[in-house]
């Protein structure tokens, strides 16, 4: 569930610090999910993230729905 | 704004945040789009403060569908202070003027050298929307708190308003990480807790947060408000006439259908076949629901959002708007994430069913000097209807408020808190830790979703559109019912985070119950659909008649 951290955290919780619902936690070197159901998805760790650490990985039923065109 | 404002009046300002001043709200990761006025360039073009408030309340393609119900007074403040708001956002390093100016935006004079604003029409029949660089809007306005010397409290929920003799003394707030209880000592408290109750109905992703409206905006300062006797507005449920869309398929985010994808995007059939232009104002989709409807009889769905025939110039605009409006910046991270390119891929949209019915919404009322009805009490968001133009709502009624409650506050008499107020409010709002067996917030928050569905039909009609039905006020009663013996369970939280979902839940059904009640009003009822009442020791009292605000039409006027 999202947010995904990678090798590149410096643990530095800004995005602990910003996070709009709440949902992270410092953890052991790295920040936690420690409320994963309430995620809104919003990207604000990946936005103010300074090492560019962060990914969001949908949960299959978010993911749009496409159609490759060309 | 409020704040900022406040402070540079002479008072002493604190603010509490449940969330983070930086990224919190519908805004917290941008926003694109912003409703404004500028003398120099729209009286130039015969468009006036009442054409552009008629426009989006009454006689524009937008303000038909609100059929005069916004209240004017607000929206002609609103629009007169938009200019000054810019100016004011622009000084702070929000970017709003450019070199480069597109075909697609209004083309206008500008003294020589000097950048333009990016004017795009929107819901108007006008040009009157400025696109900018608002993705971190949120930040620049903390910075200017702070440089004003703001206390901020992030992370403290705000649970009541402190009164003595009647007026506003103080509020009361618990940290949602610590567990630890405020008091703060005010003269004057304002409001801005943004627009919706977004956990009050079922979600129509299916999950609370999968949503457009931030999912911690739960009716907290509406709560609190009511509690302490503010006259509120309450928009009761209604019944969508067409099909339309909504938002991509999955993804309730913004703008998958709104203006933010212009002038790149449009909308297609199964086929292939353009059913809307694209998504700009000057086609709206309600002017263009006899396409989508003609498609869906001839069994051409799915509908896509599909950009792949636009101009790279187009493409890169549009996705410039997406990287600066709120929940948008993300979807473009994700897509490239999943490998899929606007270039390339049609996004299918959800299909919203016709006559579907959708939950109303409580607000503060207040007056055009941003005053509630309980003295000390000021609100710029949420507040009656004016929220539909909700970016500068909420910067120029944020920026009236402040001055005019630091105006009030340098008058207002001292009032000691009263302690055991203080006491009770700790005890009420800190109960859902201390108990060893309770259920847990989401649970509470199902039936309370399931309640106010039913509420839903029982007010708006079972029937199909355009068929209108009684409301069942056997249903309605029933519904009362079930939300007072739902506020008697029990909740536990486990942690302090919990708590502040669990107060979340109890401040929602107060707003369901207040919600519910008006809906038994028939001479409310018959006059439309809105509702002006408050609490008198612990029941509602509603106006005898609504109160409807009509500006007059063009030929009226």
């Amino acid at each position: 569930m999202p947010p995904v951290f990678n090798e590149k955290c410096t643990a530095c919780f800004k995005c602990v610090e910003i996070c709009p619902c709440d949902v992270l936690r410092e953890g052991d070197g790295k920040p936690e999910v420690a409320y994963p159901e309430e995620c809104w998805h919003c990207g604000s760790c990946m936005m103010d993230c300074p090492a560019d650490a962060v990914r969001l990985e949908l949960p299959i039923w978010m993911r749009p729905v496409t159609k490759r065109v060309k | 704004m409020a704040a900022i404002n406040a402070a540079d009046h002479g008072a002493k300002v604190a603010i509490m945040e449940k969330s983070h001043t930086e990224r919190s709200g519908a805004a917290g990761t941008g926003n694109d789009h912003f409703w404004f006025y500028d003398p120099e360039i729209h009286a130039g073009r015969g468009w006036t403060i009442p054409d552009m408030v008629r426009d989006i309340s009454f006689d524009g393609e937008y303000g038909k569908t609100k059929e005069g119900l916004m209240d004017q007074g607000l929206l002609e403040i609103v629009a007169e202070g938009t200019k000054e708001a810019v100016d004011n956002l622009e000084s702070w390093g929000v970017k709003f003027r450019y070199n480069e100016i597109y075909p697609w935006n209004l083309q206008y004079d500008a003294p020589e050298g000097e950048k333009r604003y990016r004017i795009v029409p929107q819901f108007q029949s006008e040009w009157d929307t400025l696109n900018y660089d608002g993705r971190d809007i949120k930040k620049r306005l903390t910075e200017q708190c702070l440089k004003r010397g703001v206390e901020i409290y992030n992370r403290v929920s705000g649970t009541g308003l402190l009164t003595s003799e009647g007026r506003v003394v103080g509020a009361t707030g618990v940290h949602m990480r610590t567990g630890e209880f405020h008091v703060f000592e005010a003269k004057a408290v304002i409001m801005a807790t943004g627009m919706d109750q977004t956990r009050l109905f079922r979600a129509q992703s299916g999950n609370w947060f999968n949503s457009q409206s931030p999912p911690y905006i739960t009716g907290d300062g509406e709560a609190m408000a009511l509690r302490a006797g503010a006259e509120v507005f309450i928009l009761q449920a209604g019944k969508t006439r067409n099909a339309g869309f909504q938002y991509f398929r999955n993804l309730s985010r913004s703008s998958g259908t709104a203006t933010t994808c212009y002038p790149a995007g449009r909308f297609v059939n199964s086929e292939g076949e353009t059913v809307i232009r694209h998504p700009a104002v000057r086609e709206p989709l309600r002017k263009c629901r006899e396409n989508v409807e003609q498609s869906i009889r001839e069994g051409k769905t799915p509908f896509y959002l599909d950009w792949t025939d636009a101009t790279e110039e187009e493409i890169r605009y549009a996705e410039w708007s997406y990287g600066n409006e709120g929940l948008c910046w993300v979807i473009l991270e994700i897509i490239k994430d999943l490998g899929l390119d606007f270039r390339r891929d049609a996004f299918e949209l959800e299909l919203e069913p016709t006559g579907r019915l959708t939950g109303g919404f409580l607000a503060l009322f207040i007056d055009t000097d941003c005053r509630t009805s309980v003295p000390g009490l000021y609100a710029c968001s949420p507040v009656q209807f004016a929220g539909e133009v909700a970016a500068p709502t909420y910067v120029v009624l944020g920026w009236r408020s402040g001055k005019k409650a630091a105006e009030y506050a340098m008058e207002a008499a001292e009032s000691p808190l009263d302690e055991g107020q203080v006491k009770s409010e700790a005890a009420r709002v800190t109960a859902s830790l201390k108990e060893e067996e309770g259920h847990p917030w989401q649970e509470v928050n199902t039936e309370l979703n399931n309640i106010m569905e039913e509420y839903k039909g029982y007010v708006a009609g079972w029937s199909l559109p355009g068929e209108k039905a009684e409301i069942s006020r056997t249903g309605l009663e029933n519904c009362i019912a079930q939300l007072e013996k739902l506020k008697e369970y029990k909740m536990r939280a486990g942690d302090p985070h919990e708590l502040v979902r669990c107060n979340e839940v109890i401040n929602l059904i107060d707003i369901g119950i207040m919600m519910v009640k008006a809906a038994l009003e028939p001479e409310q009822y018959e006059g439309g659909f809105w509702f002006l009442g408050r609490l008198v020791e612990g029941e509602p009292e509603f106006r005898k008649t609504p109160i409807v605000i009509k500006y007059p039409s063009k030929e009226e006027a």
